[in-house]
This record gives C-alpha cells, sequence and structure tokens, in this order.
C-alpha cells in the first residue's frame, strides 16, 4: 500500500502541506488505540486541553457578536476591504474554525502549561501570537 | 507486569504495523530514533523515553503525529493515542502484543489499502451574512430598528436578532452539509462527523477513503469547493493515518 504523497494545492481547497499544532491536536487528542498497560508518564497540558477544546462559545456572547457583525456589515460593499474590525475579528475567531478561537484559548493554557514548566513564560508573554507551523 | 528489569527509559508507542511493514529509515520521535519490535505477525513502532520526562509539549505532539503520518505514507498503522507508554518492549509484547493479536490484526486487515482524510468547512462569514440580511425579513427589519437605537437599548434586540441568525445558520448547515456528504459519502468507506466547533462551520468530517477511490475521492472534494467557492472555505487534511477509525480494544 502507498500513499501518493503529493500535496497540490487545487484552486478551491485549502491544503496545508504543513500541519501546524492547531491540526495535529485536533487530529490526535482523544484519538487512537489505548490499552490498560501504559506506565503512568506525567502528562503536561493535557488533561486542561481536552476539556477546553470541547467547550463551545456561549451563545449569548455568540448572537451578539453575530448581530453585530451582521449590522456592521455594508450591504452594497462588495470589496468588502472596509469591513469593521468586528467582523475581522470574528473571521479571525471562525476562519480556522475550532481551530482558532476556541483551541486558541486551550492552546494557551495548554502553553502556560508547557512553558511555566520550561521557565519560558516571560519570553512567551512578549511573543506576538502567530500561527504556528510544524516545521 | 513482567519479570523484565526496570530501566530509566520507558518505551513510547507510536502505533501498531503488520509485522513486515517497512518503517522509514532516520524518523525521528518524541526523544530520538524510532524502532519496530516485532511479535509474530504484529509490530509496534516504538521510541526511548526517559522515565523522568515529562511529556505533552507543543513539539511531542507534533513528533507524535509526524512519526505516524510519515509511516502512513507507505503502510496502515494503527496510531496509538497520544502518550501512550510501556515500561519496556517486552512489557509491551506482553501485555498488548500477545494478548490483543487477533483483534489488532483484524482491524489492520480491515483498515489495510485506506488512508484518512478531514475536511473541514466554514461559512464565509460576509457572504452568509449579506445573504440572510438580504433573504430573511426579520433579521433586516432588526437591523433597521437597531441602527435607531443607542447601544444600551438595543441590548434585547440585538440578542434577539442574533438568535435567529445562529438559528438561520444552522438551517443553512443542515442543507449544505446534507449535499456535501451527498457529493463525497459514495468514495467513502466510512466517515466520522466531528463536533462542529462554532456556528459559522459546516462540516468537520473525517472520512476513510480506500486508496484505490483515492483521486476521485480528491476530485470531489475539488468540486464542492468549486461548487461553494465564495460561500465556504474548505480545509482538507490528508492522506492521514486512520485516526478517527481504530476499533475500540
Amino acid at each position: 500500500m502507498s500513499v501518493a504523497s503529493q500535496q497540490q494545492s487545487g484552486g478551491y481547497i485549502d491544503r496545508p502541506a504543513n500541519r501546524g499544532l492547531a491540526d495535529v491536536i485536533e487530529l490526535i487528542l482523544d484519538k487512537g488505540l489505548v490499552i490498560d498497560a501504559y506506565v503512568r508518564v506525567s502528562l503536561v497540558g493535557i488533561e486542561i486541553l481536552t476539556i477546553d477544546a470541547r467547550i463551545v462559545i456561549a451563545s449569548v456572547d455568540t448572537y451578539l457578536r453575530f448581530a453585530e457583525a451582521t449590522n456592521r456589515l455594508d450591504l452594497y460593499a462588495h470589496g468588502g476591504k472596509d469591513l469593521p474590525e468586528l467582523t475581522e475579528e470574528m473571521t479571525h475567531n471562525g476562519a480556522k474554525g475550532k481551530a482558532s478561537g476556541v483551541l486558541d484559548a486551550a492552546k494557551d493554557k495548554f502553553d502556560e502549561a508547557i512553558h511555566g514548566d520550561d521557565e519560558r513564560e516571560p519570553e512567551r508573554a512578549r511573543r506576538p501570537r502567530r500561527k504556528e507551523r510544524a516545521e | 507486569m513482567t519479570t523484565t528489569e526496570i530501566g530509566a527509559q520507558a518505551c513510547y508507542v507510536y502505533g501498531i504495523v503488520a509485522a513486515d511493514a517497512p518503517v522509514p529509515d532516520g524518523l525521528r520521535g518524541l526523544d530520538g530514533a524510532v524502532s519496530k519490535v516485532q511479535h509474530r505477525d504484529l509490530a509496534a513502532v516504538i521510541g526511548d523515553l526517559p522515565r523522568s520526562r515529562s511529556i505533552g509539549n507543543r513539539s511531542d505532539l507534533l513528533a507524535h503525529e509526524q512519526v505516524i503520518d510519515s509511516i502512513a505514507a507507505t503502510t496502515t498503522i494503527l496510531p496509538m493515542r497520544f502518550a501512550a507508554a510501556v515500561d519496556s518492549p517486552q512489557g509491551l509484547i506482553d501485555e498488548m502484543l500477545e494478548p490483543y493479536q487477533d483483534q489488532l490484526v483484524n482491524a489492520l486487515e480491515e483498515l489495510s489499502g485506506h488512508v484518512q482524510f478531514t475536511l473541514h468547512g466554514e461559512y464565509d462569514h460576509d457572504a452568509v451574512l449579506r445573504e440572510l440580511l438580504t433573504q430573511d425579513r426579520e433579521i433586516a427589519r432588526l437591523r433597521d430598528d437597531i441602527s435607531k437605537l443607542s447601544e444600551d437599548a438595543s441590548y434585547p434586540l440585538r440578542l434577539q436578532q442574533g438568535e435567529l441568525i445562529v438559528q438561520a445558520l444552522e438551517r443553512r448547515r443542515v442543507v449544505d452539509a446534507q449535499q456535501i456528504h451527498g457529493a463525497l459519502d459514495r468514495y467513502a468507506a466510512a466517515s466520522t462527523e466531528h463536533e462542529l466547533g462554532t456556528p459559522s462551520d459546516v462540516i468537520d468530517t473525517a472520512f476513510l477513503v480506500e486508496e484505490s477511490r483515492q483521486a476521485r475521492f480528491e476530485r470531489a472534494v475539488e468540486k464542492v469547493g468549486e461548487k461553494y467557492a465564495g460561500r465556504v472555505r474548505f480545509r482538507l487534511l490528508g492522506p492521514l493515518a486512520v485516526y478517527d477509525f481504530v476499533p475500540r480494544m
């Protein structure tokens, strides 16, 4: 069996060649074989992450954000360049679906847990958040 | 447990393959090289893990996935859940490969020749909200009312309107997701829908695809993308290991 590994990028579908952390978390979290013979390895952050990644944004907040985005939408503009900040923020939150808004929150806690251990917290705090890439 | 001596290294397990399955050279795992331990018809893909080491940071997660998907590119692998570690390779044989031999062999046979694709689709906010405004009178009327009120005074109306929008998106999603599945399911052996994260998500589904149908599946996804161009943004991961389709043991 062999898998064609070319990642040709079709015109209409985003097919990332490198998977970022958010993708990987989505892929592997809670997936795969489990047996009962594990030794206890000490896990950092994982428990926090499993819980937080499942939280769906509270509805009142969601309603207000959607209402706001809709009401600020310029019905007659088609370029979409001058769209209000909030729409942008919402798009940012939504663009990668769970991978962004909700997972970022989880990821932050997760990073906190990890970097707390690594004593890298101060460095991280100053670093602007950016999209993580696999390589 | 076994009588094997407990050393400083635990044994991290990435996944299970057939005994004769090729494992690419030079794979690096969480903590160094990756190797194979064979037992009868099965082999486990393993690596050393210092017993004192905590795992779960970014590079650990990425390494876990990279090892599994590098192997999945050439052979079928049953991925282990992240953070699977046992005391020793012999312990792995005694506790897993031997007692679960038949189930693991069956699962490998069933999934052999298949790969996973994960498709995520999300509405383009501007496009879909604009559609709602032009098609839904109530949402448009509320927009006019809200524009005449102060922010505080319009709060209940905004809440009401937002709820209508989210409900309208949900109705739309049901129809669109059904159509997307209608176009893709025929090329897949199975599919698993993931819980959606936001109201603007349209689909988040793992598809199990037979390799001989992979090209057709990919073309079908491309056609779906074309059909929804400007309305839904799609993101396709794969071919991947069959993460969502390993059986429960």
